[in-house]
C-alpha cells in the first residue's frame, strides 16, 4: 500500500491506494499521525480519500479508530470520501461509517471542512 | 469439483502468500474478481487470530488452507494444529458503541461472520477447523 499527502490550505488530504491489510496497518498509522500533527502546525480538518483503497480488514479499521480518537483529541477535523463499494461495505458492516464522517466524494468532503 | 489446497507456519509474514493463493485460485476458476474480497477478509481474519492467538509454549502451529468451488459458491476451510479455540465464542463486539467507548479488538471475527452466509467451527483430530461457505452473486465465467 502506498499513501500521498497533500495540501489544500489548512486541510490536509491522504489518498491511501492498494490494501490496507495486517502488513499495510502500522506504516498507514504511523503516517496519518504524522499527517495529524502537521510540519509546524496541526492542520483543521483531514480528509481521508479512499477512491484508490481497493480493501480494508480488521487491522486497517483499527487504524480509522485510533486515528479518528486522536484527531478528536487534537480538535482536528475527520472525514473520508469515495470508498469503493467492498470498502464501504466492511465501514457499515462494523458500525464504522457512524463513527467517522464518510462523503460520497472529496467536494462534499472539503464543503464540511472547518474555513 | 475445483479445490486448492496450502500450508504455512502461523507467522503474520505468511499473510501476503495466503491472499496471493486466494487470487491465483480466483483467476484459475474465471471468478470476477470483486467477489473475492469477503474471502481475502475471512482468510486474513481467520488466519490473523491464529497467529495472534494459536501459539503455546514457543510451538507455531501449522495452518492448512483449502478452498473449493461448491454449488453456486466458495468454501474457505482454514485448519491449524494449535491449542483448541472456537473464534465463534468470542461476543460480538457492541457496532454501535461511540468513538471513545469503541474496543480495539474483536472486529475479525465479527466480519468474518457478517461476510459469510455460513460459518462452522469443529475440533477435530487435533485442530481447529473453521469451514466458511458464501454463495457468489455470478458464477466463474469459464467452463472448462
Amino acid at each position: 500500500m502506498n499513501t500521498q499527502f497533500e495540501s489544500l490550505g489548512k486541510v490536509t488530504l491522504a489518498m491511501p491506494a492498494g490494501r490496507l491489510d495486517y502488513g499495510a496497518a502500522a506504516a498507514f498509522q504511523s503516517q496519518l499521525e504524522k499527517a495529524l500533527a502537521g510540519a509546524a502546525q496541526a492542520p483543521v480538518g483531514m480528509i481521508i480519500d479512499c477512491a484508490a483503497l481497493d480493501y480494508v480488514s480488521s487491522a486497517g479499521l483499527r487504524v480509522f479508530l485510533l486515528v479518528a480518537r486522536g484527531a478528536k483529541r487534537a480538535g482536528v477535523a475527520l472525514a473520508l470520501c469515495s470508498l469503493k463499494p467492498a470498502v464501504r461495505e466492511v465501514f457499515e458492516v462494523s458500525g464504522f461509517s457512524q463513527l467517522i464522517a464518510v462523503y460520497a466524494d472529496r467536494a462534499a468532503a472539503l464543503a464540511q471542512m472547518p474555513a | 469439483m475445483t479445490e486448492r489446497h496450502t500450508a504455512v507456519p502461523s507467522d503474520a509474514a505468511h499473510l501476503p502468500a495466503l491472499t496471493e493463493f486466494l487470487r491465483n485460485f480466483w483467476s484459475e476458476t474465471g471468478l470476477p474478481t470483486v467477489e473475492a474480497v469477503p474471502f481475502e477478509l475471512a482468510l486474513e481474519e481467520v488466519f490473523m487470530n491464529v497467529v495472534m492467538h494459536g501459539s503455546q509454549g514457543g510451538r507455531v502451529p501449522r495452518v492448512e488452507v483449502s478452498v473449493a468451488l461448491v454449488e453456486g459458491g466458495v468454501t474457505l476451510i482454514v485448519e491449524d494444529d494449535g491449542p483448541p479455540f472456537d473464534p465463534l465464542s468470542l461476543l460480538a463486539p457492541n457496532v454501535t458503541a461511540s468513538l471513545e467507548e469503541r474496543p480495539i479488538g474483536g472486529l475479525g471475527v465479527f466480519l468474518v461472520r457478517q461476510m459469510m452466509d455460513s460459518v462452522r467451527y469443529q475440533r477435530r483430530d487435533a485442530r481447529n477447523q473453521l469451514q466458511m461457505t458464501k454463495q457468489l452473486a455470478v458464477g466463474p465465467s469459464t467452463s472448462k
